[in-house]
């Protein structure tokens, strides 16, 4: 979609509903935004039916503003809480079958190349951990192995909310969750290092306790996916119902997360370094 | 096995030298050449000629030689695109991405690889993706074998796919060619399954008579759909095309219930083309004849060996073929076994898909007897004298 | 004109070549104006598992398809198809037409059971003995030609396809790209190559060998199923 897209023909705007003036007067097409833009601009998600004092719509809400190109970006999400928010977004969602993000994406990615080769179109897989890593394990990993250009972020609650409350592959040894009567037996996927065993291009880890750097995160995850190779940005999304943390506390428990365990943490390949030296230097 | 080669510069795919033109004249008007191939080298023949953007494998015998074939195709340029995926979920939704992109996509499997990618399969319809899936059909139930058995073919009845059921080479080489055109008109929009008896066709030499490879299929057209692709080429607004409609509440249901109703709208839609292009979407042969065998795929081989042998011996035997499964063609059957005596419908899967089919769109139409089988399973054969004598005792037991 | 048909059942062990000699004998029906198709047996394709393949020969056009169950020919490329039970079909008659013809790839005639004695006897069985191997070595000085001897005989005994078309088939199969072969065939097929150095070499072995096993079944009266022109095919 070209930004024109956007603007509807002359003498139509003032006939469309006011949410989709505010998009074209004022949304973040054609523009680069700040954390501290946050509140003066018309954003791509607004409304969405996630629960008060979600951290994990918080951070999507910063993937939406962090997206380089919104108007030639496809997101792909599947089952979980995540795509209740995400699916609100001005932005084309596949809500598509479990586990199957990022099988989906490689088919999707690999088409609209040959279909718009003079276009970049950015395609995003983002779900939670069960969708990745445990249903979606296999499709995972070979698009990594396959260095499928599209950024994969999973949205780390470390439990399956949506369906109630179950241990995912993510949750950490010992925490009694539902199918985990007596505690989790296994401990936490590192995710981190299959993404570095597979060679995806650019690794992060990150909690959204620093909105500016969610921002750069996200684009960096984009733009590497987009020229060079795979990127996986992991994020720690708290559950702040199963893990039962106090609505007014949940960025208190972010920031202490990631002091504990969930330090913010890129690892990039030399050549999505070099990439990345050269469009960064070039921005300033 | 042997090391990749580079392309050189000059290198031209071979399909940017093949010539656009319609699925009307590539399979009725062109001239053609007969050979002697076997089923996979006639998908061969057809996935070269239907200008695929996009094909995506997994390896599961009967099938592979089929999309190894197509992966000589793409290193030749007549495919532009061409990766071996995970397994069959993988390649299912892979296929479906690249289908929502807007490009033509086309995949094979058999049984169990059918089976594994089927939660993927069956959300093509309602997605409203138009890829084109080869099946080779084969054991899927315990004790496991890699014979051909068509029982696949009745879980993907009711997903609003389109299916067609191939007799021979011949058949797999034309339905899949009009499979790739029709999918894509505006008013049908879905997805369609090209299926075949695994080994009885796949890997046996038939004759099959196919038009020059300088055409092919006119490329799919990315822009004309009943939905938009997923291609982020039209205004933004807060609505997803798979919209998650999980919410308990008489929208949501009544959001489904209308998809759906014009899902299987849209596949009746489909007919008329197959009607068409197939030149009738069943066949008849001895239209006059009291006893009748409806059949689909390879059974209808074997009913036709039958037929001419019960001919031989002075007794007139009809044969109706159902070409496509999905649309199933019902007005046709009625009227062309409306005045059957006796009716049989071999089968090549131990469930009797097809008899229940037959038998409840003949119901308070016809008086027909209408025989339980003959069926074989497992992978075996139907011998064309189990036919003959099934026939006989139907005519013993319903004088 | 009466129908006429040969349904051929082929057993022999993985990596003789039976299912190359299928799709051999069946294009070779094909180029000479003949019908005919083939199915192979699939069990898992493995160098000294059985292997079974069908072939359906005719006059005219072939309905039937799939595996043949009452064939009234059968080859078998090697004698432990019979003496060890190496064979998808035990015993390795069964099924066989009453007056059917049986190729065997021996030098001697093989000893049977009183049960299977009887039984072939009481299906009139044509029982003919080829030393196919033999010839193999002898003309082409390789036993991997011991399928194109099974090929040679076949032409003589049927007419059907007569000898030069046989040939040309042979060549399709080498220099064409007509037949898809699976993985281990192809592995198989460099093996001859690297053994031949060229393909000349080796279609030139396999044309001698063809040529050797039609005069054999010819001098062993084999021709027109073994009785000129007098006697009845067997019934389909």
């Amino acid at each position: 979609m070209s930004l024109d897209t956007i603007k509807p023909s002359p003498g139509f705007l003032e006939h469309l509903p006011i949410e989709y003036q505010d998009l074209v007067n004022h949304g973040q097409y054609g523009k680069k935004m700040k954390a501290s833009d946050m509140g003066k601009f018309k954003e791509l998600i607004e409304e969405h039916p996630m629960c008060a004092g979600c951290a994990m719509t918080l951070f999507i809400r910063l993937v939406f503003i962090g997206l380089p190109n919104p108007e030639h970006s496809v997101i792909v999400g599947t089952a979980g809480c995540g795509r209740l928010a995400i699916s609100q977004g001005n932005v084309p969602f596949i809500y598509g079958n479990y586990g199957d993000t990022n099988s989906t994406a490689s088919g999707l990615k690999r088409g609209l190349e040959l279909r718009f080769p003079n276009q970049k179109k950015d395609v995003i897989a983002m779900c939670g951990d069960g969708g990745l890593v445990d249903i979606g394990f296999q499709g995972l990993m070979h698009s990594w192995f396959r260095n499928e250009k599209f950024a994969t972020i999973m949205l780390d609650n470390e439990v399956y909310g949506n369906t109630g409350g179950q241990e995912s592959g993510m949750t950490l040894k010992g925490k009694v969750l539902k199918m985990a009567p007596r505690g989790k037996v296994d401990e936490k996927m590192d995710v981190m290092g299959l993404a570095k065993v597979a060679g995806v291009d650019y690794i992060a880890r990150i909690a959204p306790t620093n909105p500016g750097r969610v921002l750069r995160t996200v684009r960096r995850a984009i733009l590497v996916a987009r020229e060079i190779g795979s990127s996986y940005i992991q994020a720690y999304t708290s559950c702040n119902i199963e893990y039962s943390i106090p609505t007014p506390d949940v960025m208190k428990d972010a920031f202490d997360i990631e002091k504990e365990r969930y330090g913010f943490e890129e690892i990039v390949s030399d050549r999505a370094k070099k990439f990345l030296d050269e469009v960064e230097k070039k921005k300033k | 096995m042997s090391n990749a080669v580079a392309k050189p510069k000059d290198w031209v795919p071979k399909g940017d030298l093949q010539k656009e033109i319609s699925a009307e004249k590539m399979l009725l008007e062109l001239p053609r050449e007969l050979l002697f191939i076997t089923g996979s080298e006639a998908a061969r023949e057809a996935i070269k000629r239907a200008n695929i953007d996009c094909a995506i494998s997994y390896p599961i015998t009967p099938q592979s030689e089929t999309m190894q074939q197509a992966g000589y195709l793409y290193d030749e340029g007549y495919i532009k695109e061409y990766y071996r995926a995970e397994e069959e979920i993988g390649v299912m939704s892979a296929t479906a991405g690249a289908s929502r992109a807007g490009v033509r996509a086309l995949t094979a499997t058999s049984g169990p690889g059918l089976m594994r990618g089927m939660e993927a399969i069956s959300s093509w319809p309602g997605a409203r993706v138009t890829p084109v899936l080869l099946d080779m059909c084969r054991v899927i139930n315990t004790p496991l074998a890699i014979q051909p058995d068509n029982i696949e073919i009745s879980f993907l009845l009711n997903t609003g796919m389109i299916m067609l059921h191939a007799e021979n080479q011949q058949d797999f080489f034309d339905y899949t060619l009009a499979a790739c055109e029709v999918t894509e008109h505006v008013d049908v929009t879905l997805p369609a399954m090209v299926s075949v008896d695994g080994f009885f066709v796949t890997h046996a030499r038939g004759p099959v008579s196919i038009p020059s490879d300088e055409y092919k299929l006119n490329r799919r057209d990315g822009w004309r759909s009943a939905v938009p692709a997923m291609d982020n080429e039209n205004p933004p607004a807060r609505i997803s095309r798979d919209a998650p409609i999980q919410k308990s509440n008489f929208i949501s249901y009544h959001m489904h219930a209308s998809w759906q109703q014009e899902v299987f709208a849209a596949l009746e839609r489909s007919g008329k083309y197959f009607e068409k292009l197939l030149k009738g979407r069943i066949e008849i042969i001895n239209p006059e004849a009291e006893d009748f065998i409806i059949c689909s795929g390879s059974a209808v081989s074997q009913a036709r060996e039958a037929v001419r042998q019960e001919g031989e011996n002075g007794r007139v035997v009809g044969l109706v073929k159902v070409k496509t499964l999905r649309p199933f063609p019902t007005t046709s059957i009625v009227n062309a076994l409306k005045n059957a005596k006796r009716i049989l419908i071999p089968e090549f899967n131990q469930a009797g898909w097809m008899h229940k089919e037959v038998c409840s769109v003949l119901y308070g139409k016809c008086k027909a007897n209408i025989v339980d089988g003959p069926r074989v399973f497992g992978g075996m054969t139907m011998p064309t004298e189990m036919v003959i004598e099934w026939l006989a005792k139907a005519r013993k037991d319903f004088p | 004109m009466a129908v006429k048909r040969y349904n051929v059942r082929m057993a022999g062990i993985g990596g003789q070549g039976v299912v190359t000699a299928s799709h051999i004998i069946s294009n070779g029906v094909v180029i000479s104006g003949g019908y005919s198709s083939l199915v192979p047996f699939f069990g898992s394709e493995k160098r000294n598992a059985p292997v079974e393949s069908y072939v359906r020969i005719s006059n005219e056009e072939i309905y039937e398809i799939g595996e043949i169950i009452f064939p009234n020919v059968l080859m078998i490329f090697h004698p432990s198809v019979i003496t060890l039970g190496k064979s998808y079909t035990m015993p390795f008659y069964t099924g066989l037409k009453q007056g059917g013809i049986i190729l065997i790839n021996s030098k001697t005639p093989l000893k049977f059971s009183r049960d299977e004695q009887r039984e072939l006897d009481e299906k009139e069985a044509k029982l003919w003995y080829l030393p196919a191997t033999e010839i193999a070595n002898e003309v082409a000085k390789t036993d991997l030609a011991t399928n194109m001897a099974m090929c040679g005989a076949i032409s003589a005994i049927f007419g059907l396809p007569d000898l030069e078309s046989l040939a040309a088939s042979v060549k399709d199969r080498f220099v064409g790209k007509g037949i898809v072969t699976s993985g281990g065939t192809a592995a198989l097929d460099s093996a001859i190559e690297k053994k031949f150095a060229k393909k000349q070499k080796l279609l030139e072995a396999n044309h001698n060998t063809l040529k050797a096993t039609y005069q054999y079944a010819l001098d062993q009266g084999w021709a027109n199923e073994g009785a000129g022109s007098k006697k009845e095919s067997a019934a389909v």
